[in-house]
């Protein structure tokens, strides 16, 4: 192989591994939107929280890794079951623009609350990773990439069993669908509004612990959630499978982008990729790549 | 003989009044009275938050229009605001025009790349649009901070300072009525806007933009149309915001910004031009006021003395924001019009 | 109905009259206190930066109070938050003046809400030392504004003499990342100009923002590019991940070198091993050193029981803020106003601040500071900085 290849390789591996980040993110605001057509704008601080949570675990309290995920979790859960029940279900039948707002009300309220539980430092998380990275054919890569990439993996397995098998799962997909013949199916919405959340936020906790293992931890993890926008739009706001390939790609784009035209042209074009892409796509494709055209009756 | 009640109206040019009944008139003239004599007893910090709440008034009414009565969600109006601010910056240092030249300037350049922006986006609705506008916003960012010959790039740029016909504005309060005289313009010419073909036709394509398509309203027209107003609106507030602060930044003008003012319009009362005044006023002062009242707490129970985390104020800021909406999904101008109605209807309120 | 209306108009009058009335006093000052207010950032995300070095301020001025004050006067700080936003900042500053008071508002904030401030500053003549190291505070001279640090320029020229004076490099291939923020790009140019000076064009210049998800890309480059020394432009998390990702792809520049934002224990604390190549430079002396300033600001630490601080560098740049505030109302003595303050800082003459700032001074002509920095270098074992040089400027190019 030559070294210009594997240069090209070794760029793609990094950008698949961000871009595993980006569908974690992705994916929490693909299934709130999914089944209730809300834009949670909280989600950046949901991520932020776990990340939070997970450290002071594993830091303050001694917990083991694997404990303080599972506890992180569970928290993360509650806290989306919570919020549904007190913030979003009162806005039922409620303008969707109000709905949003609610949640930028909530981003607000929960960013200050994290800075004051938390306080405003960088805390660096105790990977519980090797250090050491594995090569592959000459692309390194370290355990914490590999472990992100594989947990994406899995959970996407999971969701996919669980929607396609599951009583809970159909449920949801029907009451996504169309909400008044769910309900006259004698699904209950509420619940699975409830469950959605907590489905989402566990998504959210997820990628709130990888972020937490590559980045440093601090309130400014929120803002994570903007650069996973492109993803979700690229893949169409209401597709699963679409959050996943959206934020591989971008997390692609913008890794050769970075290596080969951040040297050329210079000036951080890495950063504006993804907006110039996603626009670029819009004009194309106006529901994204897998969305859902929206067919209108008078 | 006919009985009249007070909202009895008889045609549709009633319904349309600029003011409804003799009293609002009443009542907005002594508020203006009102404004007018504030920088008398008012000390600048004062008038200083009204010049910015004027500012953001303009700048909600600006994307109200744009999202509140013609349905177009855009998360680029911190841009256009950008846009404005910048023009007038370099006109007004670099070329020295005069104050009204500079803000014309700031509308048209900026209505000129709205009615850009507005072209590609006819086809996008909804998140898919807001998110096409936000990506227009970062890449405007970047430009600013690269073109750094025009726009001084990260060092920033100096507002030159406004004269009034050689009459220099070089104080908080000469600003002031700078600003207002200029919010109360755009307000009545929005005011008028709405209320005349244009405006229905925006309100019908909110409504249901294939249904009015069909009654004869052109959709490419009236999309492109509200585009390029808003844009014209938010370049008219970013002239006066560059004037009011007289150093600008690209930072100043980021995505929050915009977020900050769908928070406006939104909590205001989308449609609603009190609601974007509502708005506008209650995002700008309200955090002023918290402060103020965590402030005077702590001044009478000594023991919250140095304990007190300024985060509070923030987090009590995104809970009212919350509790309003939730008590009435309205915004203010739906909880102004429910206190109206129980005013008016008493003692028969329910 | 009219009732009503009127006492509603009356208590909106009453409460108007309440908000107006003047304070006539001569501001700030009376005979046993000194009343500053001081802006900067207590919320949201940069609060990292702001507390601490908001705390070291404070701390110091309440260490004096407890000392007996100064020229028997006691000092009351009012701390502002603005949200690293410049309207607030400037709001804020508004509120100090008309409704608390204050003397003056020691510090107004980062460069940008400074810049704001501007008009304000001198208008209302309030001296100040910011929380910024921008060429437009002290070139064209302003009356009120102290610069503190040396600037991005300086500490760059510094470190690029570094590398072809002390390590005797004749052709070395330097890399730079930097962020698209007013430090970030005035240091990348910085870098340029002087590596040019020295007859050497830069290998690579990257852009990592900081909130970036990675830096793989980034560190690849360099890596493809085969850079030997690379010169961070970032804030410290970042530096952080730019830090730990070279070390996960086994990336060993020489050095990688960073400036004053950066250069903190916590970077070592962070990035442990990975960080044994770091050099970096700042204007004020490490956590650890033996220099009696520093020795200070530690017992000021503990008296006041700061027992975590995460960004011991801005608890340092606070402490030394307010010595030299501290200082010049000693010197300024009975009769202080916002003009003898001024006279006050400006009869500095080489002031040590035992280690805490390079020697400082201040003249009627130049409120620049003395562009002077310190190099450190990881202490990987001990979790710290250590100094490895004097106080330095950078050299003059012929």
């Amino acid at each position: 192989m030559t070294s210009g290849f594997l240069y090209f390789m070794q760029l793609f591996a990094s950008g698949i591994a961000v871009g595993c980040l980006y569908a974690l993110i992705a994916l929490g605001f693909v299934l709130i939107i999914k089944a209730t057509d809300i834009l949670n704008f909280a989600h950046g601080e949901i991520i932020m929280i776990s990340a939070m949570i997970c450290y002071f675990l594993m830091a303050k309290y001694q917990f083991s890794f694997l404990t303080a995920v599972l506890i992180t979790i569970v928290i993360a859960a509650l806290m989306g079951v919570l919020t549904e029940r007190l913030v979003l279900r009162p806005m039922l039948g409620e303008p969707i623009f109000a709905v949003v707002m609610i949640t930028i009300g909530l981003s607000i309220f929960l960013r200050s609350l994290a800075g004051i539980t938390f306080g405003h430092d960088n805390y660096v998380f105790p990977s519980p990773f090797p250090k050491e990275p594995i090569h592959l054919a000459g692309i390194t890569l370290s355990m914490t990439q590999i472990w992100v990439m594989v947990s994406t993996a899995l959970l996407v397995i999971i969701f996919f069993i669980f929607f396609k098998y599951s009583r809970m799962g159909l449920a949801m997909r029907g009451t996504a669908d169309d909400q008044e013949t769910a309900l006259l199916m004698g699904i209950s919405t509420k619940r699975v509004f409830a469950m959605v959340w907590g489905i989402a936020f566990v998504t959210a906790a997820i990628a709130g612990i990888s972020l937490a293992n590559v980045m440093v931890v601090n309130i400014g993890l929120t803002f994570t959630a903007i650069s996973a926008f492109p993803a979700i739009i690229l893949g169409g706001l209401e597709s699963i499978p679409g959050a996943i390939i959206g934020g591989l790609v971008i997390g692609v784009i913008e890794n050769l982008v970075g290596g080969y035209l951040d040297q050329a042209i210079g000036g951080g074009v890495k950063d504006v990729t993804p907006f110039v892409v996603l626009f670029l796509i819009l004009m194309i494709k106006p529901y994204g790549l897998f969305g859902k055209e929206e067919i209108e009756r008078v | 003989m006919v009985i009249r009640s007070k909202t009895f109206r008889e045609s549709y040019y009633e319904d349309i009044k600029l003011f409804q009944t003799v009293w609002i008139r009443v009542w907005i003239f002594l508020f203006l009275i009102l404004l007018a004599t504030l920088p008398l007893w008012g000390n600048p910090y004062v008038i200083y938050l009204i010049n910015l709440s004027c500012i953001a008034v303009v700048a909600a009414l600006g994307l109200n229009l744009l999202i509140g009565y013609t349905g177009q969600i855009s998360l680029a109006h911190a841009a256009f605001i950008a846009i404005g601010a910048y023009t007038t910056a370099i006109l007004s240092s670099k070329v020295g025009l005069p104050f009204w030249a500079c803000l014309f300037a700031s509308g048209g350049v900026a209505a000129a790349i709205g009615f850009g922006l507005g072209i590609p986006c006819l086809r996008l609705k909804g998140l898919y649009l807001a998110m096409a506008t936000m990506s227009f916003g970062v890449v405007l960012e970047n430009v600013l901070i690269t073109w750094d010959k025009l726009t001084g790039g990260v060092r920033g740029i100096n507002v030159a300072k406004i004269s009034l016909f050689g009459y220099p504005l070089d104080s908080d309060s000469k600003i002031y009525y700078f600003l207002l005289v200029i919010t109360v313009l755009v307000i009545l010419g929005i005011k008028n806007l709405v209320r005349t073909r244009v405006g229905r036709a925006f309100i019908a394509i909110r409504d249901r933009d294939i249904a009015a398509e069909v009654m004869g309203v052109n959709i490419t027209a009236y999309k492109v149309m509200a585009f390029t107003i808003s844009s014209f609106v938010a370049g008219i507030a970013g002239g006066m915001y560059g004037y009011t602060m007289g150093y600008i930044h690209p930072e100043h003008f980021t995505l929050l910004l915009s977020i900050q003012y769908l928070a406006m319009i939104i909590v205001g009362g989308l449609g609603t031009i009190l609601g974007s005044i509502f708005g506008a006023v209650f995002i700008i002062l309200v955090p002023e006021l918290i402060k103020g009242i965590a402030r005077f707490s702590e001044l009478l129970i000594p023991a919250l003395k140095g304990k007190y985390n300024e985060e509070w104020n923030i987090a009590a800021f995104g809970l009212l924001i919350m509790i309003f909406l939730i008590f009435e999904a309205g915004g203010l101008h739906g909880i102004w019009g429910r206190i109206k109605t129980s005013f008016k209807n008493w003692p028969y309120t329910y | 109905m009219k009732r009503r209306g009127m006492w509603m108009g009356l208590l909106v009058f009453s409460l108007v009259c309440l908000l107006a009335i003047p304070c006539l006093a001569q501001r700030g000052v009376t005979k046993d206190t000194i009343k500053l207010g001081l802006i900067l950032v207590k919320t949201g995300p940069v609060a990292a930066l702001g507390l601490p070095n908001g705390n070291g301020m404070v701390d110091y001025l309440q260490y004096l109070n407890d000392q007996g004050g100064v020229a028997g006067r006691k000092i009351e700080v009012i701390w502002e938050d603005d949200s690293f936003e410049a309207p607030k900042s400037v709001a804020a500053l508004k509120k100090l003046i008309s409704r608390d008071n204050v003397l003056t508002v020691i510090t107004t904030g980062g460069s940008q809400q400074t810049m704001a401030n501007l008009e304000n500053i001198n208008q209302y003549k309030l001296p100040n030392i910011p929380n910024a190291l921008m060429k437009e505070f002290y070139d064209p001279f302003q009356p009120y504004i102290f610069a503190m640090g040396a600037t991005y320029e300086a500490q760059y020229e510094t470190i690029v003499d570094y590398i072809f004076n002390d390590l005797k490099e004749k052709n070395p291939r330097i890399g730079v990342v930097y962020e698209k923020k007013e430090y970030g790009i005035k240091s990348m140019e910085a870098v340029r100009k002087r590596a040019k000076a020295y007859g050497v064009d830069l290998v690579s210049e990257l852009v990592l923002p900081t909130g970036a998800v990675d830096a793989s890309s980034q560190v690849l480059g360099f890596m493809n590019d085969k850079v030997d020394y690379v010169v961070t432009c970032l804030l410290l998390p970042p530096t952080i991940t730019f830090v730990k990702t070279a070390e996960k792809y086994n990336y060993w520049p020489k050095h990688i070198f960073g400036f004053n934002w950066a250069t903190d224990d916590m970077l070592v604390k962070a990035c442990g091993g990975a960080a044994k190549n770091y050099i970096g430079v700042n204007f004020v002396g490490a956590w650890g050193d033996d220099s009696p300033g520093i020795k200070l600001a530690r017992e000021i630490a503990q008296k006041y029981n700061r027992t975590d601080i995460s960004l011991t560098s801005l608890y340092i740049n606070g402490v030394g803020v307010s010595w030299l505030f501290g200082e010049a109302f000693k010197r300024a003595g009975k009769d202080l106003t916002p003009d003898s303050l001024k006279a006050a800082l400006e009869t500095l003459r080489e002031y040590s601040t035992g280690g805490v700032f390079p020697p400082v001074t201040y003249t009627s002509k130049s409120h620049a500071p003395g562009e002077m920095v310190k190099f450190f270098k990881a202490d990987v074992a001990n979790k710290r900085l250590v100094a490895i040089t004097d106080w330095r400027k950078p050299k003059e190019m012929k």
